[in-house]
């Protein structure tokens, strides 16, 4: 006997073993449906009996197996049914025949047997056979099972005879020697009339009976013949056939015992099919006589027919222990014959199964391994599968799974191994799969995400490998795509270099073929394999959303803090809500996308690959908003350490969107990796507000952009900044150009400017806004005098200065100034001042009329460049670098009180220092005006103006001012200032004084004397002209009080004596009331009166 | 949690026959430990004896009270080694070991990496062999 039957089992030595076979032409499927009809009747009760019969139905059976027959009974096999198809009569005999040969294949030790006959129809099948069976064809055969319950009724008669006739043998009759096939030749010419021969011979023929008793449903008469048969051979020395009583007896003690089993699913379909529970069929247990070995009944020539001689009080069962020493027992005498190697090997896969029932895991373990080593002749290749999967079967029952999977790995290996000619990739991989939970191996990456790595990873990467080998050679691309890209993903920090290299290379050539996929692939068997994002490759370690840049940036009309407020937890600070880690993740950004508008997400990633990984069609994957991802494709140095890259896309819908992950294509493989599946990646959200689309202004500047940008401390982000430096006094015009590059027109348009605090107490004037769209900026910078009291600091006037200006165009339109929010561009200015020419003093002079006086300004060049000053209708003043020279203007006195103030200023600004302040600049620049001082560089072609502002003294501003009272003296009608009034000697000379009271009271009245004198030209002023002056009327003019804005005149006459030059001095008495006025006031004009002859 | 901290092989050839060994005597290595009660758990010896035999090697097993496993596989015709000498030598392993875990540099359940250990266990084989 050669082939070992390794799904056996203890219970397997009570059953029958019947062969069911088909004849001639049968369908597969034909006769297995008819095969599972018929072993469904695996137990009968029989009839008037309490006893039960078990039947093993085989389709195959090797005849040599049933050689062994007599040495245990269950390999008997004692029932043949034939299954054949026959459609006419005329095949008749022929199909008959073919019964015959069939029956004599077995034919030694059948009982009985059946053909069944599908497809005759006519008078053949009414002859009445009880062997034949017919039926009309494979669907109408209701009567199957019960054919079947009449055959086993049948066996059972010849098996109850058999079994009386063996029993009931006297021990007068000669009792004949069982013995099995390789055990013939040895008894040759062996004393048969020895009382060891004799001795044998019963010990083997009890045992033989006690299998009969088992099979034929008599477990305690069984057990009894097994232990004599036991005592008898163990006299003997007969030891195969010791082991196999005592074999015998461990299989009625387990079906003692186990009445659920242990043969796993056989076991317990035969336990829910038997009609009686466990314990009642224990304890009727047909001829289930309490029986107790009697030595004295154990005869030395003869078998007692009688058991019940032999009822004692303890049961004949053996203990569980027991029952595992007696099969050790049994092995070991088996172990001694190597043609016994099968019985051995099956003798061990019964122990263990009945070991893994009573869990002892270690004891199973030995017989395992003892099975292991068992040789039996060389198997063939499918002999060795079949040996390493059950080795590996037996091993998953009690317990030891991964020993499990190195047997189940060993029988893949030998599927495909080099001698098989036709290597069974299909069986080998499966065979692969199953061995993966044995290696703590699943095809789910996700396991593999979290913690530390699970399971043994040089044994796992070797299985893999395998995994892949295997599918590939299935022509599976797809699968060993995946088992690779899983290799790749999950051992990453097992693989050296080298295999680094080598894996990715092996999976690039699967993918030029078959490209990775995130689809789920169905494998044969009906599990799948879920797909492998390449979640390392690269490692994400952050990943942040964008804000837009500042001028894109969309802000909300109206203050929405209200809504925020009520939305969040009344408490200011609350570290329950600092520390939710879980929320954190999912919080939504507190700034806006915006539709349309290129959205930007910042992954910052790592290579772990020793060589440049290729990262191709890298985006985002979003959820809640159509999002149009624009891929990114990228090379990762080798080991490169944090790379910062940029995911763009652009939202085509609004709504909240939230980003998921990312998608890639690593080395063909596309992998779509959920930011909720990485382990270790940090994020500060990922849900944003997607806001209907808003306008895009550009801004383009007549001057070239600076790098320097402005930062104010008001957290303004400016996009475009210009520079510009100039000399104080310039003027620099700068034109902005606004373009909407967006869909959405625009609508509205808001512009404002905002200087930012300057240093150096700088004082800017003017910053006007005249269109939105063309912006003339003019920052007059001037410098403060050297000692200017209020700066807390000298101002250095030759230290540059900057200023720092903001304008803002806050513009909207489309859908989402619909929505209230707007966008803000600002454009940084940033000036930087470097000093001119500077007044380094002002002082006046008066000049010859009282209208007029003359202005000195002492004017310093503090570039390094020579340039040129020039005022209205004055010489130009070349100056060189550093050189200061003084300037006089002859300017014309100014009355300041008529200047119109803004009305809004007055009114608000009640502060009487300011109010001083701001008219002593609108001072300035009356001054500046009138006088409109310039400079100029001839060798950089710069021209700016220079201000006196901020310079005058109150002293020179009163020089300056135009008295509020007029003077105006006529002589002869004609007004007479500067110029000298000629007169005839002789003639009267009308003189009038004429007062305009400008001022916002009433003056007067006045006392005016006019005093004639000569000037000698040498300081002298001669008074004394009483002599050469007469005066016509009172030398004395009185005026009356003048209203304000009034006018009043005086009238006199002077009459000249001598030719001559004649000046008019006109003073005032001396007067309370004009006292009060400042003497300024009262300068009146001399007069200059030229006397001529009368005859000239 | 079975996974290697630390593996060594003497002929580097064919390492990962190694690997099989003692991932599969992990079973008995479990059986052995869970056969014993809660109780005894606490009391038991550390070594644990042949786990199995093979046809060329013997399988020696070790458990610390905090369930790290040390398993020695050592050629079979080696008669020199015998009980006494395997449980020394576990010993050893285990005084290593916990040199290895004072180390506040060492996470455990991370790959063994200590200069130590390694030489520890170089020793060990030179021996042997």
């Amino acid at each position: 006997m050669s082939v070992p039957d390794y799904m056996q089992c203890a219970e397997d030595h009570q059953t029958l073993l019947v062969v069911v076979q088909p004849v001639g032409i049968v369908s597969e499927e034909n006769f297995f449906r008819i095969y599972k009809r018929i072993s469904s009747v695996s137990q009968i009760s029989v009839r008037d009996s309490q006893r039960v019969l078990y039947i093993r139905y085989r389709h195959h059976y090797p005849p040599e197996n049933n050689e062994w027959g007599d040495f245990q009974t269950h390999r008997k096999v004692v029932g043949l049914i034939t299954i054949t198809d026959c459609f006419s009569a005329k095949d008749w005999p022929q199909t008959f025949e073919k019964f015959h040969v069939q029956k004599e294949i077995y034919g030694s030790t059948l009982y009985d047997s059946r053909l069944f006959v599908f497809g005759l129809q006519g008078e053949i099948t009414e002859q009445p056979r009880t062997d034949v069976a017919f039926y009309p064809n494979y669907e109408d055969c209701e009567a199957v099972e019960k054919r079947i319950e009449d055959f086993i009724e049948s066996l059972f008669i010849v098996l109850e005879s058999k079994r009386l006739d063996r029993a009931t043998d006297k021990s007068g009759d000669k009792i004949p020697l069982l013995c099995v096939p390789f055990e013939k030749k040895d008894f040759v010419g062996l004393d048969t009339d020895s009382r060891h021969y004799k001795k044998r011979c019963q010990g083997r023929m009890r045992k033989h009976v006690g299998d009969l008793c088992l099979q034929a449903g008599m477990l305690q008469d069984s057990l009894v013949h097994y232990h004599m048969s036991v005592e008898l051979l163990r006299s003997v020395n007969d030891f195969l056939w010791l082991g196999a009583a005592l074999e015998g007896l461990c299989s009625a003690s387990v079906i003692c015992h186990y009445p659920g089993g242990t043969g796993g699913k056989t076991g317990a379909r035969r336990f829910q099919g038997s009609s009686l529970p466990a314990e009642a069929a224990n304890r009727h247990r047909p001829g289930a006589q309490e029986v107790l070995i009697d030595p004295g009944a154990l005869t030395t020539n003869g078998i007692n027919p009688d058991t019940s001689a032999e009822i004692g009080r303890a049961k004949n069962c053996l203990s569980p222990e027991d029952i595992i020493d007696k099969y050790k027992e049994a092995i070991s005498y088996y172990s001694k014959y190597k043609n016994a190697g099968v019985i051995e090997l099956e003798a061990c896969v019964k122990a263990v199964r009945v070991l893994a029932i009573q869990k002892r895991s270690m004891d199973a373990s030995e017989f395992l391994q003892n099975a292991v080593y068992i040789n039996l002749r060389q198997l063939s290749e499918e002999e060795k599968i079949q040996r390493y999967s059950i080795l590996s079967e037996l091993y998953e029952l009690i317990g030891f799974h991964r020993k499990s999977a190195f047997f189940k790995r060993v029988a893949a290996m030998q599927c495909v191994a080099p001698s098989i000619s036709e290597p069974g990739w299909r069986a080998c991989y499966k065979l692969l799969l199953e061995t993966l939970p044995g290696y703590s191996l699943s095809l789910d990456p996700k396991d593999f995400s979290r913690g530390t790595h699970r399971g043994w990873a040089a044994v796992q990467m070797r299985l893999l490998h395998e995994l892949v080998y295997a599918s590939r050679r299935m022509g599976n691309p797809a699968l060993s795509v995946r088992h690779l890209s899983f290799l790749l993903q999950t051992m990453l920090d097992f693989l050296s270099d080298q295999e680094k290299k080598d894996v990715t290379q092996s999976l690039e050539n699967y993918t030029c073929k078959c490209p990775g996929t995130m689809e789920l692939l169905t494998l044969p068997g009906g599990p799948t394999l879920p797909p492998v994002p390449f979640t390392k490759l690269p490692i994400v370690r952050r990943v942040k959303l964008l804000n837009l840049p500042a001028s894109l940036r969309p802000q909300k009309m109206k203050s929405l803090l209200g809504q925020n407020v009520s939305t969040k937890s009344p408490f200011i600070y609350s570290p329950i809500i600092a520390h939710n880690r879980g929320e954190e993740r999912n919080k939504k950004i507190d700034f806006q996308w915006v539709q349309g508008d290129v959205c930007e997400v910042q992954l910052m990633v790592y290579n772990p690959m020793p060589f440049e990984l290729r990262v191709e069609n890298m985006g985002l994957l979003t959820s809640g908003v159509d999002f149009e991802s624009l891929p990114a494709a990228l090379s990762l140095p080798a080991e490169s350490g944090l790379y910062p890259v940029t995911l763009v896309g652009v939202p085509q819908t609004t709504g909240m969107i939230t980003v998921n992950g990312y998608h890639t294509t690593v080395f063909g493989v596309f992998s779509d990796c959920l930011l909720d599946n990485l382990p270790g990646v940090k994020t500060s959200g990922s849900t944003v507000e997607v806001i209907p689309a808003l306008p895009r202004l550009q801004i383009s500047t007549s001057l070239p952009r600076s790098a320097h940008s402005l930062q104010p401390s008001s957290g303004d982000e400016i996009s475009t900044n210009v520079s510009v430096q100039l000399y104080n006094g310039e003027a620099q015009q700068l034109v902005i150009q606004l373009e909407n590059i967006g869909t959405e027109p625009l609508e509205t348009l808001e512009v404002t400017s905002r200087l930012l605090t300057t240093k150096d107490g700088i004082s800017v004037s003017g910053f006007p806004l005249c269109s939105p769209f063309r912006q003339v900026v003019r920052p007059r910078v001037e410098s403060k005098p050297v000692n200017a009291p209020e700066g807390g600091k000298p101002g250095d006037p030759s230290h540059m200065k900057t200023l720092e200006a903001i304008l803002n165009f806050k513009y909207s339109g489309g859908p989402g100034h619909a929505e209230g929010y707007y966008r803000n561009l600002s454009l940084g200015l940033h000036v930087e001042a470097e000093p001119s020419v500077f007044f380094t003093r002002v002082t006046t002079l008066p000049a010859t009329s009282t209208r007029q006086c003359h202005l000195l300004l002492d004017i310093f060049n503090s570039t390094e460049h020579e340039l040129t000053v020039s005022a209205r209708g004055n010489e130009e003043l070349i100056l060189h670098a550093g050189e200061c020279q003084r300037m006089a203007i002859q300017v014309d006195k100014f009355s300041f009180e008529s200047f119109p103030e803004s009305p809004g200023e007055k009114g608000q600004l009640a502060n009487p220092k300011q109010l001083e302040e701001e008219r002593q600049e609108a001072r300035g620049l009356e001054i500046d005006s009138k006088l409109d001082v310039h400079w100029r560089i001839p060798s950089l072609k710069r021209t700016g103006e220079a201000s006196v502002e901020g310079l005058l003294s109150q002293l020179v501003l009163e020089h300056l001012q135009l008295a509020p009272l007029q003077w105006d003296v006529l002589v002869d009608g004609q007004p007479c200032d500067c110029e000298a009034a000629a007169c005839r000697v002789g003639d009267p000379v009308r003189l009038e004084v004429r007062l305009t009271n400008q001022s916002p009271r009433s003056v007067g009245p006045f006392a005016l004397t006019v005093a004639p004198f000569q000037d000698h030209q040498n300081g002298v002023h001669n008074y004394d002209l009483h002599d050469a002056v007469s005066f016509v009327g009172s030398s004395t003019f009185y005026l009356d009080a003048v209203q304000p804005s009034g006018q009043s005149a005086c009238l006199g006459a002077l009459l000249f004596l001598y030719t001559g030059d004649f000046f008019l001095h006109i003073h005032f008495h001396q007067d309370s009331a004009s006292k009060e006025l400042p003497p300024s006031w009262f300068c009146l004009p001399s007069v200059h009166v030229r006397a001529l002859d009368a005859q000239a | 949690m079975n996974y290697p901290l630390y593996i060594r092989s003497a002929p580097t050839e064919n390492e990962l026959k190694f690997h099989y060994m003692v991932h599969t005597s992990l079973d008995v290595v479990d059986e052995k430990i869970s056969a014993m009660g809660k109780a005894l758990v606490d009391q038991r010896e550390l070594y644990l004896g042949l786990l199995y035999p093979t046809e060329d090697y013997k399988v020696y097993g070790y458990v610390t009270n905090s369930k790290v496993k040390f398993v020695m596989v050592v050629d079979s015709s080696n008669t020199a080694l015998r009980d006494n000498e395997i449980r020394s030598m576990f010993r050893k392993l285990h005084n290593s070991y916990t040199d290895v875990m004072c180390n506040p540099f060492y996470n455990p359940g991370d790959r063994i990496q200590s200069r130590a250990f390694d030489s520890m266990v170089t020793s060990m084989m030179i021996q042997v062999c």
